[in-house]
């Protein structure tokens, strides 16, 4: 039961991201765009490279979907309604969604294309530079839960929202978020008007409906864990729990797909020296604020 | 118990035959792939075993090590994208040998060695974590830390190694 409500949230939240997202680009609010934008995808022909490797090429935009949603499973949206409350949830959620990478540099390197191929191989180069500023942030987040259970770490915010508690952190988080989920300015892998799709470039059809619904699961998981991670989770007064969760997401993916939109796409370089001379060095220091934070505030 | 058995047989046969696909496929990216889901193909045995942490750990790390382990080959090898075809195997004499003689000593060590008392049922996963964590900032301290030292050094020496000296003109 839980596994089905989790997946209708899914689908709900891939849909929703869909609507906003068109009206950040476009301006046009429609809420049946998504649905019409499906079918057609589906209506159409799923054309194959002319030599692909083919195995590559079919699990890349699957494995895409699959660890959105693995990562997703445990997630908390009530005190309840968590498919897995593994006692290493903080560390799935990365683990799930480290195979981002290995799905788009098989969808880049599948197909046999120059623009999928280079595609695949700057979110290789991305991962380089946003790694380590999911990672830590969740190791500061872990140290003031004491627990790795998603649903402690909510707890653990019953006072104080992490946002508050360690805003550094946040900021960090939130910006490796948006270049794990390759959201404007990081949209590198896909890089439209630059690489004509990049990974997305080969795929048509069923194949890259598959893939869109794969990056539609992707942001709302990350919105969710941001919303777990450093918002309080599904606590909040008057509303019911799973109405908190809802609105927090939702607003969080207002804040991620608008808040790229006003800026050029960062170059791959500048990006990588961005995260490593100034974001590492700051989630040290994080780790550090708020271990000093756990030991000295009273508990 | 039987079903943990079939696992653990399972994903390790699977580790296995990955491994050898590594060394059969004439592309560097599917072999780095290959090597990706053997490791993966590990985890499992660690979840198999009722080790959640080092399960989940270990599917966690292969994932990045062995994708960036991909563009430093692709990189360094002088094959655009990847996309060339290449010779999986080299020093074939020595290589079967060296595989051999550490097959074997592996087995030796598994069966002589030994491991003290075997736990009866294992701890559950969030004491798990917490022995861990005492352990890797404990008793093993040095032994980690001098691994990551050297696999780091390696790391350097390997890259120093195979860039070539650009020539400056003066």
């Amino acid at each position: 039961m839980t596994t089905v409500l989790l997946l209708v949230s899914l689908a709900l939240g891939a849909w929703m991201v869909a609507v906003i997202e068109e009206w950040t680009t476009s301006g046009r609010f429609r809420l049946a765009a998504p649905l019409f934008a499906g079918i057609a995808l589906l209506g159409r022909e799923s054309i194959l490279a002319r030599k692909p490797d083919r195995l590559f090429f079919e699990v890349a935009p699957v494995l895409l979907l699959l660890s959105a949603v693995l990562a997703a499973a445990v997630i908390p949206l009530t005190p309840n309604l968590v498919v897995a409350n593994l006692a290493t949830g903080a560390l799935f959620v990365n683990a799930a969604l480290v195979y981002v990478l290995v799905a788009l540099l098989m969808a880049g390197w599948g197909p046999d294309g120059a623009y999928a191929m280079v595609g695949g191989w700057r979110f290789l180069g991305q991962l380089i530079g946003y790694a380590m500023l999911v990672v830590m942030p969740i190791t500061a987040v872990v140290m003031r839960a004491e627990s790795l259970f998603t649903t402690d770490i909510v707890m653990s915010q019953a006072e104080v929202w992490n946002i508050i508690y360690q805003p550094l952190g946040f900021v960090l988080f939130f910006i490796a978020a948006m270049a794990l989920a390759f959201l404007p300015p990081f949209d590198l892998p896909i890089a439209k008007g630059e690489l004509a799709g990049g990974v997305e470039a080969e795929y048509s059809g069923v194949r890259l409906a598959v893939f869109r619904l794969g990056r539609l699961a992707l942001i709302i998981t990350l919105a969710a864990a941001t919303v777990v991670f450093y918002l309080g989770g599904w606590q909040g007064p008057i509303l019911p729990p799973w109405a908190w969760s809802a609105l927090k997401i939702f607003g969080v993916t207002i804040i991620m797909l608008l808040s790229g939109r006003m800026m050029p796409r960062i170059r791959e370089a500048h990006m990588l020296a961005w995260f490593w001379k100034l974001g590492i060095p700051l989630a040290l220091l994080n780790i550090f604020i708020v271990g000093v934070l756990v030991l000295v505030l009273p508990s | 118990m039987t079903a943990q058995m079939f696992f653990i047989g399972f994903f390790g046969l699977a580790a296995v035959w990955f491994g050898i696909v590594v060394f059969r496929t004439f592309s560097m990216v599917r072999s780095a792939l290959a090597l990706l889901f053997s490791q993966t193909a590990l985890g499992a045995m660690f979840l198999s075993m009722q080790a959640e942490f080092l399960g989940v750990l270990q599917i966690m790390m292969m994932a990045t090590e062995m994708s960036i382990m991909a563009i430093f080959m692709v990189m360094f090898m002088m094959d655009p994208g990847g996309l060339g075809t290449m010779e999986m195997t080299h020093q074939k004499r020595l290589s079967l040998w060296a595989g051999f003689v550490s097959f074997v000593g592996a087995v030796l060590v598994a069966i002589f060695v030994d491991w003290g008392p075997i736990a009866a049922t294992a701890p559950d996963a969030a004491q798990q974590t917490v022995d861990l964590g005492l352990e890797l900032l404990g008793r093993s301290m040095l032994i980690f830390e001098t691994a990551g030292i050297t696999i780091l050094t390696a790391m350097i020496a390997a890259t120093a190694v195979a860039i070539q000296p650009i020539k400056r003109s003066s």
